[in-house]
């Protein structure tokens, strides 16, 4: 099987020299400060364990690393992607790969797979810091797995958004600053509307409003942040996370309504609707960018 | 037929850049395309490469239309823009080794490619050094290179010498000469004319997206030279050379500069006999008479005259 050239010349240029180690070790070294500081911050902030044993904490610090990892991929991903056809047209690249005979997709597919490839890389070689978890119990390695899976079905969406949005501007930081409040609006959007909904179906009616889980479903399906509250592990309240833990009080709020379902609904976790909602958002994303790629169907 | 092309339009926001373009090059040939910075050379060419969507017209690369079978018609186009497109951050062989894979080419075949490409283009000994630290003749002739990765049969070399040092240019030059002994179609711009005139089998000039005039250098030039200008110096009698010339219809302007006579003249070679004659019948001591070549780029600026390209 023949690599991917785009996918094989950015790999080689992303990850020679020092750069890519530096990155790397900057992260892991930052996550573990992270769980440093939390593990520390939790005995001295908790009256009753001071110096015993909390297998609360380690959950929570868990959901902490994994909350923080998630905002890594919505800042990295498109910071990589939103760069990848935009700087090849600032390079003066573009037009030398486009008049091969390589289709304008498969130009595009390397870009994407290439930031999956870069933020997996990060992510797996945090998994050591994640691991500190285990020792504590709680977590399997099937839930590992699953947030693994959910964080590519994401990282694909972004990437796809990334790279449509470096094919559709021609500079750089148009790109990238127009890929964000896309990617903030598809993210908090979803709660807004879900909030006025629910403000306006009040006032009509008088109070007595009660959505069911297909309400927030229909809604707040394209959101990551909504698929993401399926990640939440309830490791019980302690005195940090009550203070704290905003995306922990939704996931328990949206667990309940799951829990409430009887129909095909229950089996629709928030994680699974996203993740469709991803691919397929990802598939019409790549469909345009090849479009707009492809010299013959472009204008200019 | 290498390539056709037929009432090929571009129009960009209301500026209209190629203007029912019609050319046709044969194979084997190589095609100077000259014109005036805007005149529309880089937008046709683009077009040609499919890069660029034609507002209306179409383009044939040996029998196949560029807007129907892209694919197929890229892999027998090599193209090489008016600017670098390189990788700083890869080596030379890389940078070769990338293109060849965007071009199905991999494993022995590409690197066998490469090192007989690096060899054509001189390049051998830089073969594993990083293109930031190529001259610009280097990189110019590592974008070459790239661009003959998969054996083209027709190029297209926008401004191939621009920018580029006497010594490059040379070195340049030669390389193209060896491309032409190798039997490929090449298409290619250059506003450095009296070097195309030396390369080229045929011309092609345009001007505001038209093209004015197309066939062989020479018969470019004869054309031309049915309009040309003669430098006449005579020992005396100047007013009296100016009267007799002025009494013949084919004479156009007369102007005096330190003591040569310039005459403008339409017609052929015929009319300067008579020209030469009728003074010498008349007594007028004529010391020399020397009518103008047509070089290239007098072409170029008669028939691109009052011409008003626009940008693209």
């Amino acid at each position: 099987m023949r690599i991917n050239p785009v996918l094989q010349k950015d790999l080689k240029t992303k990850l020679r020299g020092w750069r890519a180690p530096v990155l790397i070790s900057c992260y892991i070294i930052l996550l573990a400060g992270v769980l440093l500081l939390y593990f520390s911050g939790s005995s001295m902030l908790n009256p009753y364990y001071v110096s015993g044993f909390n297998p609360r904490i380690a959950v929570n610090a868990y959901n902490l690393l994994i909350v923080f990892q998630f905002a890594l991929l919505f800042i990295a991903v498109p910071a990589i992607t939103a760069t990848s056809i935009s700087g090849e047209r600032e390079r003066q690249t573009l037009d030398l790969m486009l008049v091969t005979k390589t289709h304008p997709g498969k130009i595009i597919i390397g870009k994407i797979i290439i930031s999956i490839a870069h933020t997996m890389l990060l992510l797996v070689s945090s998994l050591p810091v994640l691991g500190v978890v285990f020792f504590f119990g709680g977590i399997g390695i099937a839930d590992i797995a699953k947030l693994l899976l959910f964080y590519i079905f994401t990282a694909f969406f972004v990437a796809s958004s990334g790279v449509f949005f470096s094919t559709l501007f021609r500079r750089n930081i148009t790109a990238i600053i127009t890929n964000y409040i896309f990617l903030g609006i598809l993210t908090f959007g979803p709660f807004i509307l879900f909030l006025i909904r629910t403000y306006i179906m009040e006032a009509t009616l008088n109070y007595s409003y009660n959505p069911s889980y297909a309400d927030f479903l229909s809604i707040l399906f394209p959101s990551p942040v909504f698929g993401f509250t399926s990640f939440y592990f309830n490791g019980g309240s302690d005195y940090y996370s009550s203070i704290s833990n905003l995306w922990g009080s939704i996931a328990t709020h949206i667990d309940s309504y799951i829990a409430q379902e009887k129909g095909i609904l229950r089996f629709m976790k928030p994680w699974i609707a996203n993740g469709m909602f991803g691919i397929i958002a990802s598939i019409l994303l790549i469909i345009s960018s090849t479009a707009i790629l492809n010299p013959i169907k472009r204008k200019k | 037929m290498m390539v056709l092309v037929e009432n090929l339009t571009k129009r960009f926001k209301g500026t209209l850049a190629v203007d029912r373009l019609c050319m046709e090059i044969p194979e084997g040939e190589i095609y100077g395309f000259v014109g005036a910075n805007g005149a529309g050379k880089t937008t046709t060419m683009r077009i040609i490469a499919g890069l660029l969507a034609p507002t209306s017209g179409r383009v044939l690369i040996n029998g196949m239309d560029i807007s129907k079978e892209p694919l197929k018609v890229k892999e027998r186009i090599g193209y090489m823009p008016d600017f670098f497109g390189v990788y700083d951050d890869l080596k030379v062989s890389e940078y070769m080794a990338f293109f060849a894979g965007l071009q199905g080419i991999y494993g022995t075949k590409c690197r066998e490619l490469t090192d007989s490409l690096l060899e054509l283009v001189r390049l051998t000994e830089k073969k594993e050094a990083y293109v930031d630290t190529l001259s610009r003749g280097m990189k110019q002739r590592l974008c070459l290179a790239r661009s003959l990765i998969h054996d083209p049969e027709f190029l297209i070399l926008d401004e191939p010498a621009s920018g580029l040092d006497p010594r490059a240019r040379v070195e340049m030059k030669e390389i193209l000469k060896e491309l032409r002994s190798m039997g490929k179609t090449v298409l290619i711009s250059s506003h450095i004319l009296p070097e195309l005139s030396e390369l080229c089998t045929s011309i092609g000039i345009i001007d505001a997206g038209r093209l004015v005039a197309s066939g062989s250098v020479a018969d470019i030039a004869e054309k031309l030279a049915q309009s040309g200008l003669i430098k006449i110096k005579i020992a005396g009698n100047e007013e009296n050379a100016v009267k007799i010339l002025m009494e013949m219809p084919e004479i156009g302007e007369i102007s005096s500069v330190a003591g040569v006579l310039e005459v403008k003249v339409n017609g052929g070679e015929d009319i300067y006999v008579r020209i030469l004659k009728t003074l010498v019948a008349n007594d007028i001591p004529v010391v020399s008479f020397h009518p103008e070549e047509s070089s290239l780029e007098a072409v170029f600026m008669k028939l691109t005259e009052g011409g008003n390209g626009n940008e693209n």
